[in-house]
């Protein structure tokens, strides 16, 4: 087939530059490049991106076929063998431009945001890893690699989370980012246990080929393990606790990894099994239910947040908890359109954030900011973007994706999923205009000597949020014109084979619903202009006449606590337990215990030891003598 | 019978010889009677061994066995001839369990041995001659052979350091 | 019955009382002599063997010269051990040597 050559030696270098890149920073940065850390990894995420779109290209060109090559072997034990395979797809297509595009810019924007940071170099080598371990994620072709990219960005999320790791709450977020997931892994592997057992491989077109043989109990475990591990790393309810927290790293690395791309990991990995979920209908409905609710609980929870970047971190939670919708509700390539667009917008979003924060020095409250519009005006303008592109107004991206997920709500009879979506996309206005009216508008509310050093960012974190803002505002209607059989529908096709399309209807019921959840974002935005701009006072009046309402949201509903109370504290109880019952009595008696009988034992058995040579002569004699008679007896016979 | 070309008798008169005589050194109270009824013993198996028509191993028992160790025994007894006094019994207090034991242990034994399936057995002489023996020695058997002499080195060294007295220390 | 049996039969014997007298005696030089009783009891044995087995082809012959040299090596040592003993504790009773007595 034409250009596969050109393609292997895309997709092996796609994988292989990152990950040389991260072992010459790491063995280098330190003593050699210092300062000029970046300059490799940039340069080699740079080629990887432009591979990147390559192969994408290449996917376009050749739609009917998907690219399928497996390097070289892996694990070769009897039955079960697995491949460093690699598997190019249209789904994995867009993967690739999201990780490739993003990840560059965000390469770019971390020159200038870490500068002079002491662990520079140790920043961009983790950064390669990361890359590394994505594009090992999204074009693995078996489930086993897949979650080796899984692993590994799981890895360098808790590596650049804890980046600043003398910080006591950043190390301890980085921990909880790790045990977190770690529920949500042992799932998924679990899962890959059961696919394996079941079907007997891990490769993708193996087991779903098997998909439609595999009984719907067991299909339906597999289906909800496998969300499991999509639950813990795309944080949704009620594994999104680590989330949040991780917005400890540095700003880039909310961008990139913990809004762009491997918190979406989860929601490429529910749609990569796309054959097994479309035969399961409960595990669908769960999904969906899931999304659902993680979409407007952490809205809700947003609108109170005072952090500018907790507010984005609940914001991601909540469009992540949008694509799990889409996916429940069978919106699949809906789905994979907001991702995509998401990605853009969201990773914008958070890199506008870092440039506010950079440009505050180093403040995040949202309380002590105001006014920046003018002093920051390229940061107001990219930022403005992302929040319209985020809310989903006409015609910036967010707005096609969102409304074909709640128009694919709507048309499946999923009504109070629609209207949930409806006000969760009114709670979205709300907060994403409450950071923006904020954080750029009225009167400055830092202190004289914060409000002196206000400056715009370096060339290269602006020039990265310019190049952000266009797919953001333009990425919709671009890919996803018309609604419902926009180009990225015709795309993605071959991997959503059995979705029915619909056409979408302009005038009535289609048209009406546009225009219904524009008009709701709009509202929103209202809502916060007139609470954060015109009369200032009233979210606190607001706050202290719903005091239950308001304190639920602003601690997060209490998750932390709970899980404080039940997973953590019993722990520690049990373990307290362990220490001073188990431990203390049973193992150190035992071993006491043990040492005790050895030492009477020895007590009885000292007179035997008489020291004189002829006693033990007769034992030796004697035994001989059993042994002879037992042997002839054993031989004779 | 005890076959060969000899008569059955001489093997019964010589095996209660020797088992005469081998109960004799456990018998003997005085040390230097054992002493010579293990020479005795030792003549009579040296004997058995030309009976069975193994010539080069009975010289070299009369040579080692009748004249070598039975003297280095004797020496020793010379040199720690002590009044056995205060020790009226010359066997230990195991004797009442070890009698019975070494009965039963003869009894078994030899039950085993007679019972025992020992293959093709002829009653023609098969030892080799002592053209034989050194040509299995030095050809066959030579890294055990040269072993052995560096025992024997070893073993003369040892027996220097234990038997000499330390002078210089006290 | 067969002449090899005889053979061994002394052997047997013989090597019983070596052990009785090993197990029982109090002079330690008793013992020494003792001990060589069970080695010439194996030696007749290994001789007889060799002498009437087909297929032995003289080896057992061989093995009592080997354990003739060997015992005369065991002899020097073990008499030197003994008088090394005696000077020290003067004493050759085996049940005087307890030292190691538990």
């Amino acid at each position: 087939m034409e250009g596969t050559q050109y393609m292997k030696i895309a997709v092996a270098l796609i994988v292989l530059l990152p990950l040389a890149g991260f072992i010459i920073t790491l063995l280098l940065g330190k003593r050699l490049f210092r300062a000029r850390s970046h300059i490799l990894p940039v340069a080699l995420v740079t080629v990887t991106a432009v591979l990147s779109v390559y192969a994408f290209e290449w996917v376009v060109r050749h739609p009917d076929t998907a690219f399928v090559w497996n390097a070289f072997s892996w694990v070769a034990a009897g039955r079960f063998t697995v491949e460093w395979g690699f598997l190019v797809d249209p789904l994995t297509g867009i993967m690739l431009l999201v990780v490739g595009i993003i990840g560059m810019l965000v390469h770019y924007y971390s020159i200038g945001y870490m500068k002079d940071d002491p662990g520079y170099y140790r920043f961009f080598a983790y950064l390669n890893l990361f890359m590394f371990a994505m594009f090992v994620l999204i074009l693995a072709n078996n489930y086993l690699l897949l979650f080796l990219g899984w692993e590994g960005v799981g890895l360098c999320s808790y590596l650049l989370i804890s980046f600043w790791f003398r910080k006591k709450s950043a190390s301890q977020a980085g921990k909880k980012a790790f045990l977190v997931n770690r529920v949500g892994d042992f799932g998924f592997t679990l899962g890959m246990f059961l696919i394996f057992v079941t079907t007997g491989t891990l490769q993708f077109t193996g087991v779903f080929d098997k998909a439609e043989m595999i009984g719907s109990g067991t299909l339906l475990w597999i289906c909800l393990l496998l969300f499991t591990g999509a639950v813990g790393k795309s944080a949704q309810f009620p594994l999104h606790v680590w989330l949040p927290d991780a917005m400890e790293g540095p700003t880039p690395v909310s961008a990139l990894i913990h809004a762009a791309t491997m918190v979406n990991a989860g929601v490429y990995m529910v749609a990569r099994s796309y054959p097994l979920f479309v035969q399961a209908h409960t595990a669908m409905l769960i999904v969906m239910i899931i999304g659902t609710f993680t979409a407007i609980y952490s809205a809700y929870i947003a609108i109170t947040q005072n952090d500018i970047k907790k507010v984005i971190a609940y914001s991601t939670i909540s469009s992540l908890g949008f694509m799990f919708m889409a996916l429940g509700a069978g919106a699949w390539a809906a789905g994979i359109f907001y991702l995509f667009a998401h990605g853009f917008f969201k990773g914008l979003l958070f890199l506008c954030s870092g440039s506010v924060i950079h440009a505050m020095g180093g403040e995040q409250d949202m309380r002590n900011m105001g006014g920046l519009r003018k002093k920051i005006p390229i940061t107001f303008w990219t930022m403005l973007i992302g929040a319209i592109a985020l809310i989903g107004v006409f015609p910036f991206a967010g707005f096609w994706a969102k409304d074909e997920i709640l128009g694919s709500d709507f048309s499946g009879g999923y009504y109070v999923v629609w209207a949930v979506g409806i006000v969760t996309a009114f709670l979205t206005a709300v907060f994403a205009f409450r950071l923006i009216f904020m954080t750029f508008f009225g009167k400055s509310r830092a202190s004289e000597e914060v409000q002196r050093h206000i400056h715009e960012s370096a060339k290269v974190m602006t020039i990265p949020l310019v190049l952000l803002a266009i797919p953001a505002a333009l990425l919709g209607i671009l890919v996803g014109w018309p609604p419902d059989t926009g180009w990225i529908h015709t795309f993605l096709q071959p991997v959503f084979f059995d979705v029915e399309r619909e056409k979408f209807v302009w005038v009535g019921v289609g048209g009406g619903l546009m225009v219904f959840s524009v008009a709701v974002a709009l509202l929103g935005v209202y809502v916060a202009y007139v609470m954060y701009i015109r009369r200032t006072e009233l979210p606190g009046r607001l706050a202290a006449r719903l005091p239950v309402a308001y304190e639920a949201s602003f601690n997060k509903m209490y998750m932390d606590q709970v899980y404080e109370v039940v997973p953590i504290r019993s722990t520690i109880a049990f373990a307290g337990w362990l220490w001073t019952f188990f431990d203390v009595k049973v193992i150190d008696g035992a071993v006491n215990g043990l040492a005790r009988l050895w030492e009477l034992l020895g007590e009885r058995l000292r007179p035997l030891q008489t020291g004189r040579v002829q006693n033990y002569a007769f034992s030796i004699f004697a035994g001989m003598l059993v042994l002879v008679v037992v042997l002839a007896w054993v031989w004779g016979s | 019978m005890p076959g060969g070309d000899f008569h059955p008798w001489l093997f019964f008169i010589l095996a209660a010889w020797i088992l005469i005589c081998g109960l004799g050194v456990v018998a003997f109270k005085k040390v230097m009677y054992s002493a010579a009824s293990m020479v005795a013993c030792f003549l009579g198996v040296a004997f058995a061994y030309a009976l069975l028509n193994a010539p080069l191993v009975a010289v070299v028992q009369i040579l080692v066995y009748v004249g070598a160790i039975s003297i280095v025994i004797i020496f020793a007894i010379m040199l720690t001839e002590v009044q056995d006094g205060g020790y009226d019994l010359f066997f230990n207090r195991q004797a009442v369990l070890a009698a019975p034991l070494a009965v039963a242990a003869a009894a078994v034994l030899t039950v085993v041995v007679v019972t025992a399936d020992v293959g093709q057995i002829g009653d023609k002489a098969l030892n080799p001659s002592v053209k034989g023996i050194s040509l299995l020695l030095f050809k066959g058997y030579v890294f055990p052979f040269e072993l052995v002499s560096l025992v024997l080195v070893a073993a003369m060294i040892g027996a220097l350091v234990l038997a000499r007295k330390e002078e210089e220390k006290s | 019955m067969n002449a090899l049996y005889w053979w061994l039969t002394l052997a047997v014997l013989l090597f019983c009382i070596g052990a009785f007298g090993v197990l029982v005696r109090r002079n330690v030089i008793v013992v020494v002599m003792c001990l060589e009783l069970m080695l010439n009891a194996v030696n007749i044995a290994l001789v007889a063997i060799s002498n009437f087995r087909a297929g032995a082809l003289g080896a057992g012959t061989l093995f009592s010269l080997f354990i003739i040299t060997l015992a005369a090596a065991e002899v020097t040592v073990g008499l030197a051990i003994v008088i090394a003993n005696y000077r020290n504790r003067r004493t050759v009773q085996t049940d005087q040597y307890d030292e190691l007595k538990g």
